[in-house]
């Protein structure tokens, strides 16, 4: 059960995470010196969720991965983890590095006032989106290899 | 004199970042290419993976205080930081994907 759980929660803080990052670039999109603190509270938040997933989901995986891994291994989808997690477990690393420097970035291009301090922090966000949309996918490929194995 | 629009631990840290996701791939590759490489990775934190993100996060904290110090500010601005980024992560996510694509052999793994 704690398994489970584990693996809900790291989900869970991912997905808010994306979230997060999407609010954040439609408020650097519209910024203005109103919303300057919003900005630098999503980007705290941000780095925070996108951590904690982190934290949550290693712990999971080195903990609890290592029985379904054979389970998927031996199983009609090899692929789920000999590819998707491990792409999804080295890259993780670069989404997490990224959400770390997001508050940082925000902090120290303050005013957003030109559009190439705009476009920094709507980059970074923007990665964060495409490489968290990633995980989500990479994470219900992984979970289906573990039903296939299972014969379900 | 500062010609960034930033300030130094935007710079520095966003420098540090670039060079991080970087090495990320290059760790990839050297511990999955070479056993003692990746038994070492292993034997210091008990698991590759566990010591393979400590050492990431290490690097990245140390370079980044690092070059916050050396003024970095006033060689990068947003615009260079930001095409320095994504080029750092598309080459990273090219290699570890492709590194990995072996694996992908669903053909393979069909029944027919």
């Amino acid at each position: 059960m704690p398994n489970q759980g584990f693996m809900m929660l790291h989900a869970l803080f991912g997905i808010l995470g994306i979230l997060f990052a999407v609010a954040l670039f439609v408020d650097v999109l519209n910024a203005h010196e109103g919303n300057y603190r919003r900005i630098k509270k999503l980007s705290s938040a941000v780095a925070i969720l996108i951590v904690l997933a982190f934290l949550i989901g290693g712990y999971w995986y080195v903990a609890y991965y290592g029985a379904d891994r054979e389970i998927i291994k031996a199983g009609k989808w090899p692929w789920a983890h000999n590819y998707f997690m491990e792409v999804k477990e080295h890259i993780f690393f670069s989404l997490l590095l990224l959400s770390i420097y997001l508050p940082i970035a925000v902090h120290g291009v303050m005013p957003l006032n030109n559009t190439k301090k705009k476009n920094l922090i709507l980059g970074i966000c923007a990665l964060i989106i495409l490489l968290g949309l990633f995980m989500e996918g990479a994470g219900g490929i992984i979970s289906k290899g573990v039903i296939m194995g299972l014969g379900r | 004199m500062n010609n960034s629009d930033m300030g130094k631990y935007a710079a520095g840290f966003g420098l540090s970042l670039v060079v991080t996701v970087l090495l990320n791939a290059v760790i990839l590759v050297i511990k999955e290419i070479s056993t003692p490489f990746m038994s070492a990775m292993k034997a210091a934190l008990g698991h590759h993976w566990t010591t393979h993100g400590a050492l990431l996060i290490i690097v990245f904290i140390v370079l980044g205080c690092l070059f916050s110090a050396t003024r970095i500010e006033d060689k990068l601005d947003s615009g260079k930081l930001l095409k320095y980024t994504f080029w750092a992560v598309f080459i990273s996510v090219v290699i570890i994907a492709g590194f990995f694509l072996p694996g992908l052999n669903v053909a393979a793994t069909i029944k027919y």
